[in-house]
Protein backbone atom coordinates (compact mmCIF):
# COMPACT_ATOMS: atom_id res chain seq x y z
CA UNK A 1 0.00 0.00 0.00
CA UNK A 2 1.86 3.20 -1.17
CA UNK A 3 1.56 5.68 1.57
CA UNK A 4 1.82 8.47 -0.62
CA UNK A 5 -1.44 10.31 -1.62
CA UNK A 6 -0.01 11.77 -4.46
CA UNK A 7 0.87 8.66 -6.03
CA UNK A 8 -2.54 7.87 -7.42
CA UNK A 9 -2.56 10.22 -10.30
CA UNK A 10 1.07 9.40 -12.15
CA UNK A 11 1.11 8.85 -15.40
CA UNK A 12 2.93 4.83 -17.01
CA UNK A 13 3.05 3.60 -20.14
CA UNK A 14 1.03 0.73 -21.17
CA UNK A 15 2.00 -1.73 -23.93
CA UNK A 16 4.70 -0.32 -26.61
CA UNK A 17 6.19 3.24 -26.95
CA UNK A 18 4.70 5.02 -29.77
CA UNK A 19 6.82 7.86 -30.85
CA UNK A 20 5.85 10.60 -33.59
CA UNK A 21 8.25 12.70 -34.79
CA UNK A 22 10.13 12.28 -31.72
CA UNK A 23 6.89 13.00 -29.46
CA UNK A 24 5.59 10.59 -26.71
CA UNK A 25 2.58 9.25 -27.95
CA UNK A 26 2.50 5.93 -25.65
CA UNK A 27 -1.12 4.60 -24.72
CA UNK A 28 -0.95 5.32 -20.52
CA UNK A 29 -3.14 4.91 -17.84
CA UNK A 30 -4.86 8.03 -18.53
CA UNK A 31 -5.71 6.88 -22.12
CA UNK A 32 -6.87 3.79 -21.13
CA UNK A 33 -9.15 5.67 -18.41
CA UNK A 34 -10.52 7.92 -21.56
CA UNK A 35 -11.45 4.66 -23.64
CA UNK A 36 -12.86 3.30 -20.68
CA UNK A 37 -15.04 6.23 -19.74
CA UNK A 38 -15.99 6.97 -23.60
CA UNK A 39 -16.65 3.81 -23.98
CA UNK A 40 -19.51 3.56 -21.00
CA UNK A 41 -20.89 6.65 -22.81
CA UNK A 42 -21.64 5.14 -26.02
CA UNK A 43 -22.22 1.70 -24.09
CA UNK A 44 -25.05 3.48 -22.64
CA UNK A 45 -26.17 5.50 -25.22
CA UNK A 46 -26.20 2.73 -27.62
CA UNK A 47 -28.15 0.64 -24.79
CA UNK A 48 -30.48 3.58 -24.51
CA UNK A 49 -31.34 4.47 -27.99
CA UNK A 50 -31.74 1.16 -28.89
CA UNK A 51 -35.04 0.64 -28.68
CA UNK A 52 -37.79 3.34 -29.22
CA UNK A 53 -40.27 2.92 -27.27
CA UNK A 54 -43.09 5.10 -26.31
CA UNK A 55 -42.97 4.24 -22.72
CA UNK A 56 -39.43 4.61 -22.01
CA UNK A 57 -37.88 1.71 -20.06
CA UNK A 58 -35.33 2.62 -17.22
CA UNK A 59 -32.06 3.00 -19.55
CA UNK A 60 -33.87 4.94 -22.19
CA UNK A 61 -35.54 7.02 -19.70
CA UNK A 62 -32.24 7.63 -18.04
CA UNK A 63 -30.73 9.09 -21.58
CA UNK A 64 -34.00 10.70 -22.34
CA UNK A 65 -33.09 12.35 -18.72
CA UNK A 66 -29.40 13.39 -19.93
CA UNK A 67 -30.75 14.68 -22.76
CA UNK A 68 -33.21 17.05 -21.64
CA UNK A 69 -31.07 18.24 -18.98
CA UNK A 70 -28.39 19.18 -21.27
CA UNK A 71 -30.77 20.50 -23.64
CA UNK A 72 -32.34 22.41 -20.79
CA UNK A 73 -29.17 23.88 -19.77
CA UNK A 74 -28.18 25.07 -22.87
CA UNK A 75 -31.70 26.86 -23.57
CA UNK A 76 -31.67 28.53 -20.32
CA UNK A 77 -28.34 29.64 -20.24
CA UNK A 78 -27.60 30.15 -24.08
CA UNK A 79 -31.14 30.51 -25.66
CA UNK A 80 -32.05 29.09 -29.13
CA UNK A 81 -28.97 30.16 -30.57
CA UNK A 82 -26.89 27.98 -28.84
CA UNK A 83 -28.81 24.87 -30.47
CA UNK A 84 -26.06 23.84 -33.24
CA UNK A 85 -23.58 23.51 -30.37
CA UNK A 86 -25.75 21.08 -28.71
CA UNK A 87 -24.16 18.06 -29.33
CA UNK A 88 -20.65 19.39 -28.15
CA UNK A 89 -21.97 20.58 -24.90
CA UNK A 90 -23.55 17.30 -24.06
CA UNK A 91 -20.60 15.60 -25.46
CA UNK A 92 -18.79 17.43 -22.82
CA UNK A 93 -20.59 17.01 -20.52
CA UNK A 94 -21.24 13.56 -20.81
CA UNK A 95 -17.29 13.15 -21.20
CA UNK A 96 -16.38 15.28 -17.52
CA UNK A 97 -18.71 13.52 -15.92
CA UNK A 98 -17.92 9.66 -16.87
CA UNK A 99 -14.72 10.30 -16.74
CA UNK A 100 -14.88 12.11 -12.91
CA UNK A 101 -17.45 9.27 -12.28
CA UNK A 102 -15.24 6.65 -13.11
CA UNK A 103 -11.95 8.08 -11.17
CA UNK A 104 -14.35 7.54 -8.27
CA UNK A 105 -13.86 4.27 -8.16
CA UNK A 106 -10.87 2.19 -6.57
CA UNK A 107 -8.31 1.75 -8.19
CA UNK A 108 -8.88 3.68 -11.00
CA UNK A 109 -7.32 6.65 -12.46
CA UNK A 110 -9.14 10.45 -13.02
CA UNK A 111 -8.86 11.82 -15.98
CA UNK A 112 -9.87 14.99 -15.14
CA UNK A 113 -7.21 15.10 -11.76
CA UNK A 114 -4.74 16.37 -14.70
CA UNK A 115 -4.30 19.95 -15.55
CA UNK A 116 -3.42 19.16 -19.07
CA UNK A 117 -6.76 17.52 -19.68
CA UNK A 118 -9.15 20.00 -18.43
CA UNK A 119 -6.63 22.82 -19.67
CA UNK A 120 -7.17 21.21 -23.05
CA UNK A 121 -10.82 21.04 -22.96
CA UNK A 122 -10.43 24.76 -21.71
CA UNK A 123 -8.35 25.94 -24.21
CA UNK A 124 -10.24 24.71 -26.88
CA UNK A 125 -13.69 25.87 -25.58
CA UNK A 126 -11.69 29.78 -25.44
CA UNK A 127 -10.84 29.28 -28.77
CA UNK A 128 -13.63 28.56 -30.32
CA UNK A 129 -16.33 30.64 -28.66
CA UNK A 130 -13.72 33.48 -29.28
CA UNK A 131 -13.73 32.83 -33.20
CA UNK A 132 -17.54 32.53 -33.13
CA UNK A 133 -18.11 35.78 -31.32
CA UNK A 134 -15.44 37.20 -34.29
CA UNK A 135 -18.02 35.50 -36.74
CA UNK A 136 -20.57 36.07 -35.21
CA UNK A 137 -20.37 39.95 -34.62
CA UNK A 138 -16.91 40.94 -36.89
CA UNK A 139 -15.21 43.57 -34.68
CA UNK A 140 -18.02 44.90 -32.66
CA UNK A 141 -17.47 41.51 -30.90
CA UNK A 142 -14.25 43.22 -29.24
CA UNK A 143 -16.93 45.39 -27.26
CA UNK A 144 -17.71 42.49 -24.90
CA UNK A 145 -14.51 44.54 -23.06
CA UNK A 146 -16.27 47.81 -23.00
CA UNK A 147 -19.35 47.10 -20.41
CA UNK A 148 -22.22 49.69 -21.22
CA UNK A 149 -23.11 52.31 -18.33
CA UNK A 150 -19.87 52.85 -17.45
CA UNK A 151 -18.62 56.37 -15.95
CA UNK A 152 -15.98 57.73 -18.52
CA UNK A 153 -13.10 57.72 -16.42
CA UNK A 154 -13.76 54.41 -14.87
CA UNK A 155 -13.63 53.02 -18.78
CA UNK A 156 -10.06 52.47 -19.18
CA UNK A 157 -9.99 50.26 -16.08
CA UNK A 158 -12.67 48.38 -16.04
CA UNK A 159 -11.69 47.26 -19.80
CA UNK A 160 -8.30 46.21 -18.69
CA UNK A 161 -9.99 44.22 -16.15
CA UNK A 162 -13.01 43.05 -18.68
CA UNK A 163 -9.54 41.76 -20.83
CA UNK A 164 -8.32 39.84 -17.89
CA UNK A 165 -10.97 38.42 -16.81
CA UNK A 166 -11.88 37.38 -20.76
CA UNK A 167 -8.30 35.52 -20.93
CA UNK A 168 -8.48 33.97 -17.95
CA UNK A 169 -11.37 32.04 -18.26
CA UNK A 170 -9.41 28.96 -19.67
CA UNK A 171 -6.94 28.82 -16.70
CA UNK A 172 -10.07 29.64 -14.02
CA UNK A 173 -12.16 26.85 -15.71
CA UNK A 174 -9.48 24.10 -15.99
CA UNK A 175 -7.88 24.96 -12.68
CA UNK A 176 -11.25 24.80 -11.30
CA UNK A 177 -12.27 21.23 -12.45
CA UNK A 178 -8.59 20.04 -11.91
CA UNK A 179 -8.06 21.34 -8.44
CA UNK A 180 -11.73 20.03 -7.35
CA UNK A 181 -10.37 16.43 -8.73
CA UNK A 182 -7.23 16.54 -7.39
CA UNK A 183 -8.02 17.91 -3.46
CA UNK A 184 -11.25 14.73 -3.62
CA UNK A 185 -9.05 12.40 -4.58
CA UNK A 186 -5.95 13.11 -2.13
CA UNK A 187 -8.15 13.84 0.65
CA UNK A 188 -9.33 10.39 -0.12
CA UNK A 189 -6.46 8.75 -0.15
CA UNK A 190 -4.96 10.86 3.03
CA UNK A 191 -8.22 9.50 4.98
CA UNK A 192 -7.42 5.98 3.52
CA UNK A 193 -4.20 6.23 4.86
CA UNK A 194 -5.34 7.07 8.28
CA UNK A 195 -7.24 4.61 8.40
CA UNK A 196 -4.74 1.89 8.02
CA UNK A 197 -1.75 3.51 9.96
CA UNK A 198 -4.17 3.74 13.03
CA UNK A 199 -5.38 0.60 12.55
CA UNK A 200 -8.31 -1.20 14.15
CA UNK A 201 -7.74 0.69 17.33
CA UNK A 202 -8.25 4.63 16.12
CA UNK A 203 -9.07 3.79 12.46
CA UNK A 204 -12.70 4.40 13.00
CA UNK A 205 -13.09 8.09 12.98
CA UNK A 206 -11.09 8.34 9.72
CA UNK A 207 -13.05 5.83 7.58
CA UNK A 208 -15.90 7.72 8.46
CA UNK A 209 -14.88 10.57 7.51
CA UNK A 210 -13.71 8.50 4.27
CA UNK A 211 -17.51 7.21 4.17
CA UNK A 212 -18.60 11.06 4.20
CA UNK A 213 -16.11 12.50 1.81
CA UNK A 214 -16.82 9.13 -0.83
CA UNK A 215 -20.39 10.67 -0.88
CA UNK A 216 -19.16 14.35 -0.94
CA UNK A 217 -16.83 13.16 -3.93
CA UNK A 218 -19.42 12.05 -6.25
CA UNK A 219 -21.72 14.82 -5.29
CA UNK A 220 -18.51 16.89 -6.39
CA UNK A 221 -17.67 14.49 -9.87
CA UNK A 222 -21.66 15.78 -10.63
CA UNK A 223 -21.29 19.23 -9.79
CA UNK A 224 -17.55 19.82 -11.10
CA UNK A 225 -19.40 18.30 -14.80
CA UNK A 226 -22.38 20.76 -14.19
CA UNK A 227 -20.18 23.35 -13.82
CA UNK A 228 -18.05 23.01 -16.38
CA UNK A 229 -20.65 22.75 -18.92
CA UNK A 230 -22.85 25.24 -17.52
CA UNK A 231 -19.66 27.88 -18.01
CA UNK A 232 -19.24 26.69 -21.21
CA UNK A 233 -22.78 27.64 -21.84
CA UNK A 234 -23.00 31.41 -20.64
CA UNK A 235 -19.02 31.46 -22.39
CA UNK A 236 -20.65 30.44 -25.84
CA UNK A 237 -24.14 32.92 -24.74
CA UNK A 238 -21.34 36.00 -24.52
CA UNK A 239 -20.25 34.74 -28.12
CA UNK A 240 -23.61 34.46 -29.75
CA UNK A 241 -25.75 37.46 -27.83
CA UNK A 242 -24.10 40.37 -27.36
CA UNK A 243 -25.72 42.18 -24.57
CA UNK A 244 -23.73 45.49 -24.28
CA UNK B 1 -9.71 12.52 23.36
CA UNK B 2 -6.51 14.86 23.48
CA UNK B 3 -4.05 11.67 23.17
CA UNK B 4 -6.06 10.46 19.95
CA UNK B 5 -5.64 14.12 18.66
CA UNK B 6 -2.36 14.13 18.85
CA UNK B 7 -1.84 10.65 17.36
CA UNK B 8 -3.74 12.40 14.48
CA UNK B 9 -1.25 14.92 13.78
CA UNK B 10 1.81 12.86 14.69
CA UNK B 11 0.63 10.22 11.53
CA UNK B 12 -0.94 12.93 9.27
CA UNK B 13 2.89 15.00 9.73
CA UNK B 14 4.63 11.69 8.94
CA UNK B 15 2.61 10.99 5.78
CA UNK B 16 2.71 14.55 4.47
CA UNK B 17 6.56 14.46 5.29
CA UNK B 18 6.81 11.19 3.18
CA UNK B 19 4.87 12.41 0.35
CA UNK B 20 6.51 15.88 0.65
CA UNK B 21 10.38 14.26 0.23
CA UNK B 22 8.93 12.15 -3.30
CA UNK B 23 8.47 15.67 -5.36
CA UNK B 24 5.06 16.68 -5.43
CA UNK B 25 2.51 16.72 -8.11
CA UNK B 26 2.99 14.04 -11.14
CA UNK B 27 0.53 16.21 -12.59
CA UNK B 28 2.96 18.62 -13.61
CA UNK B 29 5.65 16.40 -14.70
CA UNK B 30 5.36 16.98 -18.60
CA UNK B 31 6.78 13.70 -19.88
CA UNK B 32 3.18 12.42 -21.09
CA UNK B 33 1.73 15.78 -21.56
CA UNK B 34 1.56 15.05 -24.86
CA UNK B 35 0.46 11.88 -25.22
CA UNK B 36 -2.54 12.84 -22.88
CA UNK B 37 -3.12 15.36 -25.09
CA UNK B 38 -2.71 13.27 -28.25
CA UNK B 39 -5.40 10.48 -26.80
CA UNK B 40 -7.71 13.11 -25.20
CA UNK B 41 -8.55 14.25 -28.30
CA UNK B 42 -8.91 11.35 -30.41
CA UNK B 43 -10.71 10.21 -27.59
CA UNK B 44 -13.17 13.14 -27.43
CA UNK B 45 -13.37 13.74 -30.97
CA UNK B 46 -14.55 9.84 -31.71
CA UNK B 47 -16.90 10.36 -28.95
CA UNK B 48 -18.28 13.58 -30.32
CA UNK B 49 -19.10 12.23 -33.62
CA UNK B 50 -20.39 9.27 -32.71
CA UNK B 51 -23.23 11.07 -30.31
CA UNK B 52 -23.80 13.75 -32.75
CA UNK B 53 -24.05 12.36 -35.61
CA UNK B 54 -25.25 8.89 -34.30
CA UNK B 55 -26.97 8.91 -30.41
CA UNK B 56 -28.47 12.20 -30.58
CA UNK B 57 -30.57 12.24 -33.66
CA UNK B 58 -32.36 8.49 -32.45
CA UNK B 59 -33.04 9.86 -28.50
CA UNK B 60 -34.32 13.49 -30.81
CA UNK B 61 -36.48 11.48 -32.76
CA UNK B 62 -38.04 9.15 -30.23
CA UNK B 63 -38.35 12.32 -27.66
CA UNK B 64 -40.38 14.04 -31.05
CA UNK B 65 -42.15 10.69 -31.82
CA UNK B 66 -43.29 10.75 -27.84
CA UNK B 67 -44.20 14.21 -28.13
CA UNK B 68 -45.89 13.88 -31.34
CA UNK B 69 -48.28 11.04 -29.67
CA UNK B 70 -49.08 12.66 -26.85
CA UNK B 71 -50.02 15.52 -29.02
CA UNK B 72 -51.86 13.87 -31.37
CA UNK B 73 -53.98 11.54 -28.33
CA UNK B 74 -54.36 15.25 -26.87
CA UNK B 75 -55.93 16.48 -30.11
CA UNK B 76 -58.48 13.29 -30.32
CA UNK B 77 -59.14 13.60 -26.52
CA UNK B 78 -60.28 17.44 -27.01
CA UNK B 79 -62.20 16.36 -30.56
CA UNK B 80 -64.13 13.36 -28.62
CA UNK B 81 -64.88 16.11 -25.89
CA UNK B 82 -65.94 18.49 -28.45
CA UNK B 83 -68.33 15.70 -29.68
CA UNK B 84 -69.44 14.86 -26.45
CA UNK B 85 -70.51 18.15 -25.63
CA UNK B 86 -72.10 19.01 -28.95
CA UNK B 87 -74.71 15.51 -28.02
CA UNK B 88 -74.96 17.04 -24.69
CA UNK B 89 -76.18 19.75 -25.72
CA UNK B 90 -78.40 18.17 -28.43
CA UNK B 91 -79.85 16.01 -25.73
CA UNK B 92 -80.80 18.31 -23.96
CA UNK B 93 -82.32 20.34 -26.68
CA UNK B 94 -84.11 17.14 -27.15
CA UNK B 95 -85.27 17.32 -23.82
CA UNK B 96 -86.48 20.56 -23.47
CA UNK B 97 -88.48 20.25 -26.56
CA UNK B 98 -89.96 17.35 -24.79
CA UNK B 99 -90.70 19.01 -22.01
CA UNK B 100 -92.35 22.12 -23.77
CA UNK B 101 -94.20 19.53 -25.81
CA UNK B 102 -95.16 17.87 -22.49
CA UNK B 103 -96.55 21.16 -20.70
CA UNK B 104 -98.70 22.11 -24.14
CA UNK B 105 -99.88 18.76 -24.23
CA UNK B 106 -101.28 18.72 -20.82
CA UNK B 107 -102.17 22.09 -21.37
CA UNK B 108 -104.33 20.85 -24.27
CA UNK B 109 -105.74 17.95 -22.74
CA UNK B 110 -107.11 20.13 -19.47
CA UNK B 111 -108.52 22.42 -21.21
CA UNK B 112 -110.32 19.86 -23.64
CA UNK B 113 -111.36 17.99 -20.40
CA UNK B 114 -112.86 21.02 -18.47
CA UNK B 115 -114.35 22.15 -21.64
CA UNK B 116 -116.20 18.46 -21.81
CA UNK B 117 -116.79 18.44 -18.44
CA UNK B 118 -118.46 21.92 -18.56
CA UNK B 119 -120.51 20.62 -21.94
CA UNK B 120 -121.53 17.54 -19.80
CA UNK B 121 -122.49 19.51 -16.59
CA UNK B 122 -124.65 21.76 -18.35
CA UNK B 123 -126.40 19.08 -20.21
CA UNK B 124 -127.00 16.58 -17.46
CA UNK B 125 -128.19 20.22 -15.58
CA UNK B 126 -130.60 20.91 -18.28
CA UNK B 127 -131.71 17.10 -17.99
CA UNK B 128 -132.20 17.40 -14.35
CA UNK B 129 -134.44 20.70 -14.32
CA UNK B 130 -136.47 18.98 -17.12
CA UNK B 131 -137.30 16.04 -14.49
CA UNK B 132 -137.78 18.09 -12.01
CA UNK B 133 -139.68 19.96 -13.50
CA UNK B 134 -141.77 16.67 -14.74
CA UNK B 135 -141.89 15.39 -11.36
CA UNK B 136 -143.33 18.73 -10.21
CA UNK B 137 -145.92 18.75 -12.40
CA UNK B 138 -146.44 15.22 -11.68
CA UNK B 139 -146.30 16.04 -7.98
CA UNK B 140 -149.13 18.94 -8.57
CA UNK B 141 -151.35 16.55 -10.87
CA UNK B 142 -151.30 14.06 -8.11
CA UNK B 143 -151.83 16.68 -5.11
CA UNK B 144 -154.94 17.92 -6.89
CA UNK B 145 -155.92 14.71 -7.54
CA UNK B 146 -155.20 13.62 -4.56
CA UNK B 147 -157.38 16.26 -2.87
CA UNK B 148 -160.52 15.57 -5.03
CA UNK B 149 -159.89 11.94 -4.11
CA UNK B 150 -159.69 12.50 -0.38
CA UNK B 151 -162.53 14.71 -0.13
CA UNK B 152 -164.51 11.68 -1.93
CA UNK B 153 -162.87 8.90 0.14
CA UNK B 154 -164.20 11.48 3.06
CA UNK B 155 -167.91 12.33 2.14
CA UNK B 156 -167.96 8.40 1.98
CA UNK B 157 -166.40 7.95 5.30
CA UNK B 158 -168.30 10.51 6.45
CA UNK B 159 -171.80 9.58 5.37
CA UNK B 160 -171.23 6.15 6.54
CA UNK B 161 -170.12 7.17 10.31
CA UNK B 162 -173.19 9.10 9.91
CA UNK B 163 -175.53 6.52 8.45
CA UNK B 164 -173.79 3.87 11.00
CA UNK B 165 -174.74 6.49 14.09
CA UNK B 166 -178.28 7.86 13.28
CA UNK B 167 -179.16 5.24 11.00
CA UNK B 168 -180.50 7.83 8.62
CA UNK B 169 -179.19 8.72 5.23
CA UNK B 170 -178.23 12.29 5.43
CA UNK B 171 -178.10 14.67 2.11
CA UNK B 172 -175.14 13.77 -0.16
CA UNK B 173 -174.86 17.95 -1.05
CA UNK B 174 -174.88 18.79 2.90
CA UNK B 175 -172.11 16.28 3.31
CA UNK B 176 -170.38 17.19 0.43
CA UNK B 177 -170.46 20.73 1.73
CA UNK B 178 -169.42 20.08 5.00
CA UNK B 179 -166.47 18.03 3.79
CA UNK B 180 -165.63 20.67 1.50
CA UNK B 181 -165.81 23.54 3.82
CA UNK B 182 -162.96 21.71 6.42
CA UNK B 183 -160.63 20.69 3.84
CA UNK B 184 -160.50 23.72 2.47
CA UNK B 185 -159.55 24.95 6.11
CA UNK B 186 -156.77 22.01 6.86
CA UNK B 187 -155.86 21.36 3.44
CA UNK B 188 -153.32 24.14 3.51
CA UNK B 189 -151.55 22.68 6.27
CA UNK B 190 -150.51 19.64 3.82
CA UNK B 191 -149.80 21.63 0.92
Amino acid sequence: MASNPMQQFTVHRIGPEIKIAGIDLSFTNASLFMVISASIILLFLFMGSKEKKIIPNKIQLITEMFYTFVAKMISDTAGSKAKPYFPFIFSLFMFVLFCNMVGMLPYSFTVTSHIIVTLIMALFIFVAVTIIGFIKHGFKYLSIFVPSGVPTILLPLITIIEIISYLSRPVSLSVRLFANMMAGHTMLKVFGGFVVSLGVLGGWLPLSFSVALTGLEILVAFLQAYVFAILTCIYLNDALNLHH
Amino acid sequence: MKRYVSFLITVFVINTNLFAAEAGMPQLDPTYWASQAFWLILVFTILYVSISKFYLPKIKENLDNRKNKIEEDLEYANKFKEQSEAKVKEYEHILENAKKEVSKIHFESKNNLSKEIQLKKATMEKEIEVEISKVQKEISELKKNSISTIQNISENISSKIIENISGDKLNESSIKAAVEEISKKNINKYL
